[in-house]
């Protein structure tokens, strides 16, 4: 558990420490706040004891004006101070936060897609936002508070042992240790709370998405009722935790001030003695406790800080486990040769997802350029899951995949994209607009001349054209502006865009009457024509006769000898 | 007409009230144990300096202690006060929210928010409220009560540094509301934009696969970046408005314990020579000295917590829709229709027969006589006027472009809308239905709890095996290595689109239910898994003598029921 909590502030440190001056700029200036309001509070103290002194005559000479200065300049000092200390940290922190989103959606993006799918989306959604927001607090409200505090504290010592005996600075320090020791013990008990919080918050957020999500399905066994009550009842349960949390925080604030203003006291009443004994002026004996007092915003500060370190050190650890490390590598290997690219071959592959149950194979593919392989197989069969193999998204049970003589999953996954192009069944296109799908940030490469050429090969520049937006039009969550089949063939014109030696098709023309196959396959030739391409369907009728053909059937157990009849011309 | 903001804000706080008493009560304990303190330390420094024979220690120790202890006390009970207060709202708020939800129906609620703009203002919007219990209305009180006692006491002790103080507070609030003007307005701004990009995260995530495939990462990293970057801009403009305003609130504060100490110092000096500033002693000036900074807290904390009445407001502008009762969907509908709020947990009959006699189990299942809707803000119907009778054992398929009002009418078989204008009538069966989606939600758990949901008793092993072996998935699947207790998340970790819609499938047969309101079932598939889901559900309707009602703009679904409804519209491109 320590070592993990070592690893989490080692990650904040990296996350924060891009921009330290800026942090150092604005402890240093929330420290200057913090002794500005001491100063105020003990130079007007100084000087009316002294002027009442001077009044009643038992003080000779007497400089009015600049005690008056010096509180004045306190005054704005402190209120200025108090103002840039927030704009800076705050515009530093949210400046790191917005950093640290895009590295983690980096993170995120350089896990395999099986990690992935093993969360729920709005449970990665959470760290990306909220558990994010949450690591403010680290440099706000922790540390910030912390350093200012310890300079501060540091300033009062200094003043109180140039000013008076020993046991004012003793009486300083003691009051500051005590406040810190309090602050800990919160910290240990606000440490453990705030993990559960954070990761029943995220548990919340899961069973809200079922609750909002399948509403349909509860509604229609009536469970919507009983759901909504669990939901209820945990909701409860959770605030009833957080208050209890929130509780500790509350109460100590006021056992924080109180010692304070125990201390002040006791400082009163050692300054009054000192100065019955002759050993400091009067001034000087009201601003000794003034200043202790002084100090109540100071250490008043600390509770929370510790309190809020739980928190942030529990939502750092949720955001470092999507960023796993070496996940930010973008090395190519080398740069595929457009001339002669490698070409994609499979040896004894064997797919499916456990050795007990293999789908397909032992397969030995090698599909010729501008000869398409369709691969048909009745439902279930794991065409898609050859697919998949084939894209390297999921390991062969045996035998291999090969580009060139390297193996696919030797390579990185950017590499691998770089030469393949993978349509798959089921598309889950971004929320953007049509021209970011066809050419995600790249729009210098692509003029509009050819999107437009491209969603025209697909028969989908009708369709696009209709609408006033055009190329700049919306999709929708999930593509919902668009039929399963219009996704699908929008997603086809961007592979068309991608322009990579290798194709993979999973049904590319499903919901097609066959004419419009016919188009679309005749506009598409030129481009299949120079590409390594297979191509998964249920109805082959509708493709040109002279393509590959290759019917999956379930492969023997493994323990047999017998070898099946891998691929037949049709 | 919805409550405003502000008023929903108070209204929440309504049944609650007693907490808001407490957290007076305990303030005023503090204000007065507050001048209490002063003025021992004040009369102990007076007299150590004038008479240290009249200096009793223990009193001033004793009496010190007990009054900051005190302090202290009341000061936390205000504080937790202030915070059962927001517990209990948020607590009932929370409730509500969900009942709402179910009370308004998928498809209603389809059109307020998406899921994750659902779940954002459920937790975060509903944290925001947190600070205008916990901060403000304590604030609120304390702003008038503590430096009206601290007034009271200083213009007794000294009537010019009572003015001093008296004319500086105005200024305060008045500052604070010129700056704090614009403050509501950029805090919407800045909630709908982080709203907008939890949203747009979640869409980026789940586009993941896809995004990988295109090379797109990079990009969408830049623009994640972007994103960011500018809902810090809008958030650093709500910021420094919030910032402002505490400043100018500190600055006034610094500058009139500046005066007031300066004042007494002048006048203690024997430098002014009017007004009370000659009675002033030590005492009363040291006194008034150490009130000063207390009568600027309050003030200064309700400053602080005008930033949380202004996040509170947005918020509370996100949730007043959602504990909105639900309306009627568009305004000057048939008095006919509107029905009374759904009932729990029957998703909203609006005519309710119980069809016992054998006479009426041989007519309708459901009648929808002369039904539309069109939503609010919409020019055009969501559903033009509809007649449609559904009999027991039938399959109908509502078919036309999109648009045209398929899955709303769908919704009004399953009750989740209520029409404008027309009735629906819903017979004995017809209160259970099977409701599959174009992605049946598949919940967070394993296949048995999945299938579990359809009833209520425990479900056999056997039982479910069944079901799942004739909807088409045997539990011998590759994709369900662990059979029953392979676990199921939201992205159907193994199974496919048609697999997926299988477990459905087989989940409706368990439930028993002879109505099956089927959403464009098929749409998310390709033709051939189609065709093989088609086959097995209409084989089960055949069999378990189902009524089908399907959502649909395939041909091959249209072609297998019995009857089509087509919605017309513009032929679909």
């Amino acid at each position: 558990m320590h070592r993990h909590g070592l690893r989490d502030l080692r990650f904040l440190h990296a996350v924060f420490r891009q921009r330290q001056l800026w942090y150092w700029g604005a402890w240093a200036l929330l420290a200057l706040t913090w002794v500005a309001g001491i100063v105020l509070l003990a130079l007007s103290g100084w000087f009316i004891t002294a002027t009442a002194l001077a009044g009643a005559g038992l003080l000779a000479t007497l400089d009015i004006y600049v005690p008056s200065g010096g509180i004045r300049t306190a005054a704005i000092a402190r209120t200025l101070a108090r103002y840039s200390e927030r704009l800076v940290s705050h515009e530093a922190v949210l400046r790191s936060l917005a950093d640290l989103r895009g590295r983690t959606f980096r993170g995120l993006a350089a896990r395999p897609a099986r990690w992935i799918r093993a969360y729920r989306s709005g449970d990665l959604q959470t760290r990306l936002t909220g558990d994010i927001d949450t690591l403010d607090a680290m440099p706000l409200r922790v540390v910030g508070p912390i350093v200012a505090a310890a300079l501060s504290l540091l300033v009062t010592l200094v003043l109180a042992s140039w000013l008076a005996p020993w046991p004012a600075t003793a009486l300083l320090l003691a009051a500051g240790i005590l406040t810190l020791l309090v602050s800990l013990l919160l910290a240990w008990i606000g440490q453990r709370d705030s993990r559960q919080l954070v990761r029943a918050r995220a548990r919340e957020r899961i069973a809200l998405a079922d609750y909002i999500g399948g509403l349909a399905e509860l509604i229609a066994f009536h469970r919507a009722h009983d759901t909504e009550q669990t939901l209820a009842r945990q909701n409860r349960d959770h605030a009833r935790q957080l208050t209890r949390q929130e509780s500790v925080g509350t109460l100590t604030e006021p056992v924080v001030q109180a010692v304070v203003a125990a201390s002040s006291l006791l400082m009163l009443l050692l300054a009054l003695h000192w100065y019955a004994h002759g050993q400091i002026s009067a001034p000087v004996a009201v601003l000794l406790p003034l200043m202790t007092l002084g100090l109540g915003e100071v250490l008043g500060s600390l509770p929370g800080a510790w309190w809020r370190a739980g928190e942030s050190l529990a939502a750092a650890r949720r955001v470092r486990h999507v960023i796993a490390q070496g996940s930010t590598r973008t090395d190519h290997p080398e740069q595929p040769d457009p001339a002669a690219p490698p070409q994609l071959s499979t040896q004894a592959l064997v797919t499916g997802f456990e050795s007990r149950r293999p789908l397909s194979g032992p397969l030995d593919l090698a599909p010729a350029p501008g000869t398409p392989l369709i691969v048909t197989a009745p439902s279930g069969r794991g065409k898609s899951t050859l697919l998949d193999t084939l894209a390297g998204e999921q390991a062969p049970l045996g035998g291999s995949v090969r580009l060139g003589s390297t193996p696919l999953d030797a390579l990185p996954v950017d590499a691998r994209y770089a030469r393949i192009s993978y349509l798959p069944q089921t598309l889950h296109l971004p929320d953007t607009r049509i021209r970011e799908i066809l050419a995600p940030g790249a729009h210098d490469d692509h003029p509009d001349a050819a999107l437009w050429d491209a969603l025209h090969q697909v028969d989908l520049a009708d369709r696009v054209g209709a609408d006033a937006d055009g190329l700049d039009a919306r999709i929708g969550e999930g593509g919902q502006h668009l039929s399963g089949g219009q996704r699908q063939r929008l997603a086809l014109a961007a592979l068309i865009l991608q322009d990579r030696p290798i194709v993979l098709l999973d049904e590319p023309f499903s919901g097609l009457d066959s004419a419009t196959i016919q188009r679309i396959l005749q506009r598409l030739q030129p481009w299949l024509d120079r590409r390594q391409c297979v191509l998964v369907t249920h109805a082959p009728d509708a493709l040109p006769p002279h393509w590959e053909r290759l019917e999956l059937s379930r492969p023997v157990p493994a323990s047999s000898t017998d070898s099946q009849a891998l691929a037949a011309r049709g | 007409m919805n409550a405003t903001p502000r008023q929903w804000l108070r209204q929440r706080a309504r049944p609650h009230r007693h907490w808001l008493w407490l957290s007076a009560a305990g303030s005023l304990v503090a204000a007065g144990a507050t001048i209490g303190v002063s003025a021992i330390i004040a009369l102990a420094v007076h007299r150590a300096l004038f008479t240290p024979e009249h200096l009793e220690v223990a009193v001033v120790l004793g009496g010190g202690l007990a009054l900051i202890v005190l302090r202290y006390l009341a000061q936390g009970l205000r504080d937790l006060a202030g915070q059962r207060l927001a517990h209990e709202v948020k607590g009932a708020l929370r409730s509500e929210l969900l009942r709402r939800a179910r009370e308004a129906g998928p498809a209603r609620l389809a059109t307020a928010a998406t899921t994750g703009e659902w779940i954002e203002r459920f937790q975060a919007r509903g944290e925001d409220l947190t600070g205008y219990y916990v901060r403000y209305l304590p604030a609120l009180q304390a702003v008038i009560l503590i430096p009206v006692a601290i007034l009271i006491t200083v213009f007794w002790l000294d009537w010019l540094a009572g003015l001093l103080l008296l004319f500086a507070a105005p200024l305060i609030p008045a500052f604070m509301a010129i700056v704090g003007m614009g403050a509501e307005q950029i805090h919407r701004q800045q909630q709908a934009e982080q709203d907008r990009l939890a949203g747009h995260f979640l869409d980026r995530i789940r586009a993941l696969d896809w995004l990988r495939r295109a090379r797109a990462i990079e990009a969408t990293q830049s623009e994640v970046v972007e994103r960011s970057h500018h809902q810090r801009r809008l958030t650093m403009r709500t910021l420094r408005v919030a910032f402002l305003s505490s400043a100018v609130m500190e600055f006034f504060s610094a500058v009139a314990i500046g005066m007031v100490a300066i004042y007494i110092g002048f006048a203690l000096f024997g430098a002014l020579d009017y007004g009370p500033a000659l009675e002033l002693t030590l005492f009363t000036g040291l006194f008034i000295l150490l009130l000063a900074p207390e009568y600027f807290l309050p003030l200064r904390q309700f400053a602080q917590s005008y930033h949380d009445r202004a996040g509170a407001l947005a918020a509370a502008e996100a949730l007043v829709p959602l504990t909105a009762p639900a309306e009627p969907l568009a305004a000057g509908a048939d008095p006919a229709a509107a029905a009374p709020p759904a009932p729990a947990p029957a998703p909203a009959p609006v005519v309710d027969q119980a069809t016992n006699d054998p006479a009426a189990r041989s007519g309708p299942l459901l009648e929808l006589e002369a039904v539309s809707l069109r939503y609010p803000g919409q020019d055009a119907p969501a559903l033009p006027r509809t007649t449609l009778t559904i009999q027991p054992g039938e399959s109908i398929a509502i078919t036309g472009p999109s648009g045209a009002g398929k899955s709303t009418l769908l919704a009004l078989c399953a009750g989740f809308l209520q029409p404008d204008t027309g009735r629906v009538q819903r017979h004995g069966d017809a209160q259970s239905f099977v409701w599959i989606g174009q992605q049946a939600h598949l919940f967070h758990g394993t296949l048995r709890e999945n299938l579990q949901l359809a009833r209520r008793e425990t479900i056999p092993d056997a039982e479910m095996a069944s079901a799942l072996a004739q909807a088409g998935l045997p539990l011998q699947a590759a994709e369900l290595p662990d059979g029953l207790e392979t676990a199921i998340s939201e992205q159907r970790r193994g199974l496919s689109g048609g697999q997926a819609q299988r477990v459905a499938i087989a989940r409706g047969l368990l439930s028993g239910y002879r109505l099956w309101l089927l959403d464009e079932p098929t749409s998310a598939l390709d033709a051939e898994t189609e065709q093989a889901l088609l086959d097995t559900l209409f084989d089960l309707a055949r069999e378990h003598a189902l009524t089908l009602v399907v959502a649909t703009h395939h041909t091959a679904v249209q072609a297998r029921c019995r009857r089509t409804l087509d919605l017309g519209g513009p032929p679909d491109a």
